[in-house]
């Protein structure tokens, strides 16, 4: 008699099982996570951006919509680049070297910095692969894209240029 | 005999396939899942090939192929 | 069972001594043995519900599935058994970022000799078919299948086995297939997929049609995913309708041994022949579940239902149903303690519904140490017909090296038999022709699909992968059908076992790869296609451009439809039955033609991947496959002879069809000259005889058949020279461009002993480019082909009992023969036009892919002999660079 229920409450925790971390939404101030960089031991942390709009990317090598957002990230970074705006293109490969190989065929021309370490993926919650956090001046998360596609990158190059431009 | 057999395949398979509701995989840590040979059909022209040919000499039925798995992304 | 000496006797003796010359007996014809085993596995029901790749992708894949010999036990078994030559083409594509397009095309080529009833060997099934030598010897040169007779049982109703005279040599239960030999017949599918994806949701609804001569089947699909829990858990839904018409023609010959009394409500008269019609219809419905386990491993389960109804028997299959009355004890002089048995064969029956339930897992786990990934399935079948059946299988994808993937497969099956499955029923009773189902099962069959058997196949599947975009892939298989082999025993005898391999090659081009990677990629890409996109010639003209850049690589595809149709030909005028009748037909038996063609339809699928070494050197290589159909008519003024003219009857439209790989071609192509706008290249090629060039007719009538004519054959059967020159010009808008080409053959007779007519062609072409994209032409030909060298081997065969040196249409033996089996009727002069498209796609992810299309209208035939004349050429192509 109890295996019914045991099994039904198995499956209701499978299928709506809910993220219990503190998940990072639109609104709050961005985590100050710890980064690697991808060649060497050197460390640093996201609070160093404070002040820019931040585009901040997550991805990985065996992620096929990362390998279709380079493109856009590399056009978005020529034409926006300064002072004011910064790509971060946070890499989750558990091994360093596959996101290594991954530049080599698709180069990337933002800064890309290793989460090995998971920091930065666990304190934003990161929902899905790839993840896109765009930040103002103030740290603020002011819009949060889940995946990618082609025909949407338009959308965030206008927000983007929105929040560089002041708002 | 057979819907015995059955009944507790299913409670098996459920059961089975729920135990994972328990022990959480974030969507950054499927590295492994997302590899070619880790797909449900890692080989499709062969698997539609194969399940023509037995399916015309064979009683049963192929199952219809589900999709899941893999790099989760979006 | 005690007579195992016996069996063992006709093992090994093969056939029984000193023959006596009979009436031959009536047989079954094989037109009637028409295989349509691939249609019953239901084209729909086996879609996948969603097809794993992500990415836009093309994907074309050959392959050649051979049976081995069946067990005839009395009687050598000369026949090919069962071989089927297909290929697919698949096509995934990205119309939008979330609508994604798919089609699949895929045809299957069939022939061979295939069990049309099991009957006891004591009923002689497959009688020995006798031949005298010119030296006065009487031989067996094979089998042909008996359905009607008379056989002996003994008081407690056991077969009793006679040798030539009547004598009773043993008793035994023992069945035997009785096989029948098929004309080969090609089935044709396709089918689409519209799917709309949400981030975590799809929906799929899909569609297809699936034809062959006699049975056609329309289905559709709908089906949607929902992924929760972050994507480690997914749900699969799907549902499906299959709606298919059978409509096998019964040959007139053999009707009147088959019972088929249960039919009388669905045979038609069609002209002559008579034609059994049914319907079926198949709803389907599966649910499954995938589930993530951990970062190694996953699980996934579904169950499935279908439930069938309608008309669901293999109308070329029969049951032997054998009436022994016990009254006739003793009615067999030489016989006197045996039971005379009437044999009988009955058309199948089976129950007009059918459930079936299937519920089954698969787990799949990444193995760290090989990083290789273990697949295990298994899948448990049941439904309303008594069968259970249990799937295992496992894979081991082992991937090597970064481009390499090998995956070992292996896989055992196990099912029950249907419960109104029976080899063969004795039945203690007359034979009634009022009511023949009188007391009898309301349900048989003897199809071995149906039996209790288990099957254990092995094989492995290699990959490559040459490029970012490009990979191939072989897989061979190896099957075993045996009932020993079913799980819990209970299986058929050994009489029913038989095995096949598969061996398969498949090209896959990643689009999505083509255009991605790199920041400059994009841009890249562009410049490089603009530079292309105009130097598409027309779809029918071959060799007719080059890649520029070292180490670029295209892949295409090519279609070509050819038709003759409509009136006669000698030389540029129509000619007359009467004329064709007196003149054509030269040699052969009565020095005049009987049969003349009415139609032809030549299907060619063509890969052309092409490389270049260098900036001046292309290499191509151009697989081939092809596949034919052809009706003909008896000339006005002949009466049609049931027993010797090769035509099935009067008015029959029934086709002969051959269907196979085709010649193979390797070309070096070599730039000569390329500077503003214009550009001059010449190709030096080779065409490797892999196309057959030694199909016969199946035997008809007593007689078997020799060569089928010289436009049937799947290729050349010599290894051709193919030189050609092209130029091509461009200025803003309009393009221009000429060749010159011609075919070789290097060899004076091909295997067969004759050898095609040297080609010379001309063509030149004009185009104009609406946009950069979108282009039209106009093209002119000239084509110039020598008639045939040589003529056929002559080909040894039975022709009434007797042995004669040459069965060949056109032979003395053969009486039957039309214009299309004479060389002088080959070849020609041609003028053509064509009206050509050629698109590229412009941009987006795409980008680079070309297509195009054109008619050649033929304009003045000049033909030698007597030809049909012709109605066009279609040609249709897809190619992209990279």
């Amino acid at each position: 008699m109890n295996k019914p229920i045991l099994t039904l409450l198995c499956i209701t925790s499978a299928i709506f099982f809910i993220q219990t971390a503190h998940a990072v939404e639109q609104g709050n101030i961005i985590p100050d996570c710890k980064l690697n960089s991808l060649s060497d031991a050197k460390t640093t942390t996201l609070k160093q951006f404070q002040g820019k709009v931040l585009y901040i990317d997550f991805w990985a090598s065996w992620c096929g919509p990362c390998a279709k957002s380079f493109p856009f990230l590399n056009t978005l970074h020529d034409a926006l680049k300064g002072d004011d705006f910064q790509i971060i293109g946070i890499n989750l490969d558990e091994n360093p070297s596959d996101a290594q190989d991954f530049l080599a065929k698709y180069p990337a021309s933002f800064s890309v910095v290793s989460d090995v370490q998971e920091q930065c993926a666990k304190q934003f919650a990161v929902q899905a692969m790839p993840s896109s956090y765009l930040v103002d001046r103030n740290g603020i998360i002011r819009h949060i894209h889940l995946g990618f596609r082609a025909d949407e990158a338009g959308e965030l190059k206008v927000l983007v240029e929105k929040l560089v431009a002041g708002h | 005999m057979p819907r015995k057999l059955m009944l507790t395949l299913i409670a098996t398979a459920v059961s089975a396939s729920c135990l994972p509701g328990c022990t959480p995989l974030s969507p950054w840590q499927r590295g492994t899942l997302a590899k070619p040979s880790m797909a449900l059909e890692p080989t499709p022209m062969q698997d539609i090939l194969s399940e023509h040919t037995h399916g015309s000499r064979e009683a049963a039925s192929a199952g219809s192929s589900s999709s899941g798995g893999g790099c989760g992304c979006y | 069972m005690a007579v195992t000496d016996r069996v063992r006797y006709f093992l090994k003796n093969g056939f029984l001594p000193s023959p006596s010359k009979r009436k031959p007996a009536p047989t079954v014809s094989p037109s009637l043995q028409a295989l349509t085993v691939a249609a019953l596995a239901l084209p729909g029901l086996m879609l996948p519900a969603a097809h794993a790749a992500e990415e836009d992708e093309v994907n074309f894949q050959y392959s050649h599935y051979q049976e081995g010999k069946r067990k005839l036990y009395n009687v050598k078994n000369t026949r090919n058994p069962i071989e089927v030559e297909s290929v697919v083409g698949k096509a995934r594509i990205s119309l939008t970022d979330r609508i994604k397009f798919a089609f699949n095309y895929i045809q299957d080529t069939w022939s061979g000799a295939t069990p049309v009833t099991t009957s006891p060997l004591a009923a002689n099934g497959n009688r020995a078919i006798l031949a005298d030598t010119p030296s006065g010897k009487t031989i067996t040169t094979g089998a042909s299948p008996y359905i009607y007779g008379q056989m002996l049982l003994n008081k407690k109703f056991v077969p009793i086995v006679v040798d030539q005279q009547g004598k009773a040599i043993g008793r035994t239960f023992l069945p035997v297939h009785v096989l029948s030999m098929a004309s080969p017949e090609t089935r044709k599918q396709g089918d689409f997929t519209l799917g709309y994806e949400w981030d975590e949701a799809a929906v799929n609804i899909g569609g297809g049609i699936s034809i062959e001569n006699d049975y056609e089947s329309r289905f559709g699909n709908v089906n949607g995913r929902w992924d929760f829990n972050q994507k480690l858990t997914t749900l699969n839904l799907g549902l499906s309708y299959t709606n298919s018409d059978t409509a096998a023609r019964i040959d007139h010959d053999a009707e009147i041994y088959l019972v088929k009394n249960a039919y009388d409500q669905q045979i038609e008269k069609s002209g002559n022949i008579n034609v059994l019609r049914g319907n079926r219809q198949d709803w389907g419905t599966s649910l499954g579940l995938t589930q993530v386990l951990n970062k190694t491993a996953l699980v996934e389960t579904s169950i499935g239902y279908t439930r069938s109804t309608g008309y669901m028997e293999n109308p070329y299959k029969a049951t032997t149903i054998v009436f022994a009355d016990p009254k006739t004890l003793g009615t067999d002089f030489s016989n006197p303690n045996a039971i005379v048995g009437q044999v009988r064969a009955f058309l199948e029956q089976r129950p007009d519904e059918r459930n079936q339930v299937s519920v089954g897992g698969r787990y799949i786990q990444h193995i760290g140490l090989l990083d290789a990934a273990l697949h295990l399935d298994y899948r448990f079948f049941h439904d309303d017909w008594g069968i259970n059946a249990h799937t295992f299988e496992a894979d081991w994808v082992q991937p090597i090296a970064s481009t390499w993937t090998v995956t070992p497969k292996v896989r055992y099956y196990s099912q029950d038999a249907a419960d109104f499955y029976y080899p063969y029923i004795i039945a203690k009773r007359a034979y009634s022709s009022t009511n023949p189902n009188k007391n009898l099962p309301a349900n048989f069959s003897s199809d071995q699909r149906l039996s209790a058997f288990g099957a254990l196949s092995g094989g492995v599947a290699i990959s490559k992968k040459l490029s970012k975009a490009v990979s191939v892939e072989a897989g061979f298989e190896y099957y075993t059908h045996a009932g020993s082999l079913k799980m819990d025993g209970g299986g058929e005898g050994r009489y029913s076992d038989f095995n096949y391999y598969q061996a398969n090659a498949s090209l896959n081009v990643n689009l999505a790869a083509l255009n991605s990677g790199g920041s400059s990629s994009s841009g890249h890409a562009h410049d490089h296609h603009g530079h292309h996109s105009g130097s598409h010639g027309p779809a029918g003209v071959m060799f007719g451009h080059m890649l520029n850049k070292t180490n670029e690589v295209m892949v295409g595809y090519r279609y070509m439809y050819n038709r003759q149709a409509g009136e006669m030909l000698h030389g540029t005028h129509p000619a007359s039955d009467q004329a064709i009748r007196k003149n054509a037909c030269l040699t052969g038996y009565t020095k005049n033609c009987r049969v003349t063609p009415t139609e032809m339809d030549m299907h060619m699928h063509m890969l052309d991947i092409m490389y270049a070494p260098t900036d001046w050197l292309n290499l191509m290589l151009m697989p081939q496959f092809v596949d034919m159909e052809m009706n003909m008519r008896m000339l006005d003024g002949l009466t049609y002879n049931p027993f010797q003219d090769h035509v099935h009857s009067d008015g029959d439209h029934s086709a002969h069809a051959t269907g196979g790989v085709g010649d193979t071609g390797m070309y070096a192509l070599f730039k000569l000259f390329d500077k503003e706008g214009h550009h001059v290249h010449a190709t030096l090629g080779l065409s490797a005889p892999t196309g057959d060039v030694d199909i016969k007719l199946r035997p008809m009538h007593h007689k078997d058949g020799g060569y089928i004519h010289y436009g049937m054959q799947l290729g050349s059967g010599t290894w051709d020279f193919k030189p050609s020159v092209t130029y091509t010009g461009k200025l803003n808008q309009w393009s221009w461009g000429a060749q010159f080409n011609a075919t070789t053959r290097l060899q004076n007779k091909n295997g067969s002993g004759y050898a095609l007519g040297d080609i010379f062609q001309g063509t030149a072409w004009g185009s104009y480019h609406f946009t950069p994209w979108l282009s039209a032409s106009v093209r002119g030909v000239y084509t110039d082909q020598a008639d045939i060298d040589g003529k056929f081997n002559p080909v040894q065969g039975v022709s009434n009992n007797v042995l004669v040196k040459n069965v060949n249409p056109g032979s003395k033996a053969n009486y039957s023969t039309g214009p299309m089996d004479y060389t002088g009727s080959y070849g020609g002069r041609y003028w053509d036009i064509g009206f050509g498209l050629n698109f590229t796609v412009p941009s987006g992810d795409l980008q680079g892919n070309s297509l195009g299309v054109e008619w050649l209208q033929p304009v003045q035939d000049d033909v030698n002999g007597y030809q049909l004349d012709r109605e066009g050429a279609l040609s249709a192509t897809w190619s992209v660079m990279f």
